[in-house]
C-alpha cells in the first residue's frame, strides 16, 4: 500500500522557519537526507519533494473562456504543503511509524520538532474510492 | 521548472463528488485522462496521483519514545489534498494554463467545476535558503 506523508505549515510557520539559525537548518536538512537514505535502504521509498515558499503560491481557476484566472491571496490560516514523502508499506501502521520519524526531525536547538504529519493512502485507481 | 498542481477539497466537497452520477464522473475523468495524454505527448507530464477519501486521513506526531501518536479528528473547514499533477514546464504561465484546464473539467451536467487549483513550484533545500 502506498501512502503519502505530508508536512504542512501556515505562512507564520514558514516565516519562523526562515529565521532558523544556519546550524539549526543544516541539522534539519542533514536529518532529511539521512531519513530519505534510510527509507531507500528499507525498501519503502517511492518519492520525496520539497515545495517552494508559499508566497510564490498561486491559486488558479478557469475563466469563462477557459483562460487561467490566478490569485495569490490566501487566508492566514491556510495550511500550505511544505513537502512530502511517498512510501510503499504493508499496512497503515508502518506508514504511521515512518511519519513519527519524520515528525521527530530536529527543530530549533536540535530538539525534535514533533510537527504533525498528515498520512493519506494513495489511490491505485479511481475504483479505490469505492465508485 | 517543476510545478505541482494541487486539488484540495473539504470532506463536504468530497461527499458531494461521491454523489455525482456515473455519467458526470465519466465525463470528468475522460477530460482529465485526455489532459494527461496531452501532457505526456508534449513531454511535460511527470506524475499524477489521486488520494484516498479524507475519512481515512490520520495526523501523526512523534513523541518522546519515538512512537507514533495518531489522531483522525480534523476541523470541518480543513482542506484535504484530493490529488495532484506534477508537470515540467518552461514558465509559470504554462503551469497556470494546465491548472486552468483541470479547473475547467466538467462537473455535474457537464458544467465546468471551476475548482481552484493551487500551483506551487518545487524547491531544493539550497534554493530555500536563498
Amino acid at each position: 500500500m502506498k501512502f503519502i506523508l505530508m508536512m504542512t505549515g501556515t505562512q507564520a510557520d514558514w516565516d519562523q522557519y526562515a529565521k532558523w539559525s544556519k546550524e539549526d537548518l543544516e541539522r534539519n536538512v542533514a536529518f532529511m537526507r539521512t531519513f530519505s537514505k534510510q527509507l531507500k535502504d528499507e525498501g519503502v521509498f517511492v518519492a520525496t519533494e520539497g515545495l517552494g515558499w508559499p508566497n510564490q503560491a498561486k491559486v488558479v481557476r478557469a475563466g469563462k473562456d477557459g483562460a487561467p484566472v490566478t490569485d495569490g491571496i490566501f487566508p492566514e490560516s491556510k495550511e500550505f504543503l511544505a513537502g512530502y514523502w511517498i512510501v510503499d508499506v504493508e499496512n497503515p501502521q508502518e506508514a504511521y511509524k515512518i511519519a513519527a520519524r519524520a515528525s521527530a526531525a530536529p527543530g530549533l536547538g536540535g530538539k525534535p520538532g514533533n510537527i504533525p504529519i498528515e498520512v493519506r493512502r494513495v489511490l491505485g485507481g479511481h475504483a479505490d474510492l469505492g465508485l | 521548472m517543476k510545478y505541482i498542481l494541487l486539488m484540495n477539497g473539504t470532506k463536504a466537497g468530497v461527499g458531494s463528488y461521491l454523489e455525482w452520477s456515473q455519467q458526470d464522473r465519466d465525463g470528468h475523468m475522460a477530460v482529465l485522462q485526455r489532459l494527461n495524454k496531452e501532457l505526456t505527448a508534449s513531454g511535460e507530464f511527470v506524475a499524477t496521483q489521486g488520494l484516498a477519501a479524507p475519512h481515512e486521513a490520520m495526523l501523526v506526531k512523534g513523541q518522546r519514545d519515538g512512537l507514533p501518536v495518531t489522531d483522525g479528528v480534523f476541523p470541518e473547514s480543513k482542506e484535504f489534498l484530493l490529488g495532484y499533477w506534477i508537470v515540467e514546464v518552461d514558465t509559470p504561465e504554462r503551469a497556470y494554463a494546465v491548472a486552468a484546464r483541470i479547473s475547467a473539467a466538467p462537473g455535474p451536467g457537464g458544467v465546468p467545476t471551476n475548482m481552484p487549483i493551487e500551483v506551487r513550484r518545487f524547491a531544493s533545500h539550497p534554493e530555500r535558503k536563498s
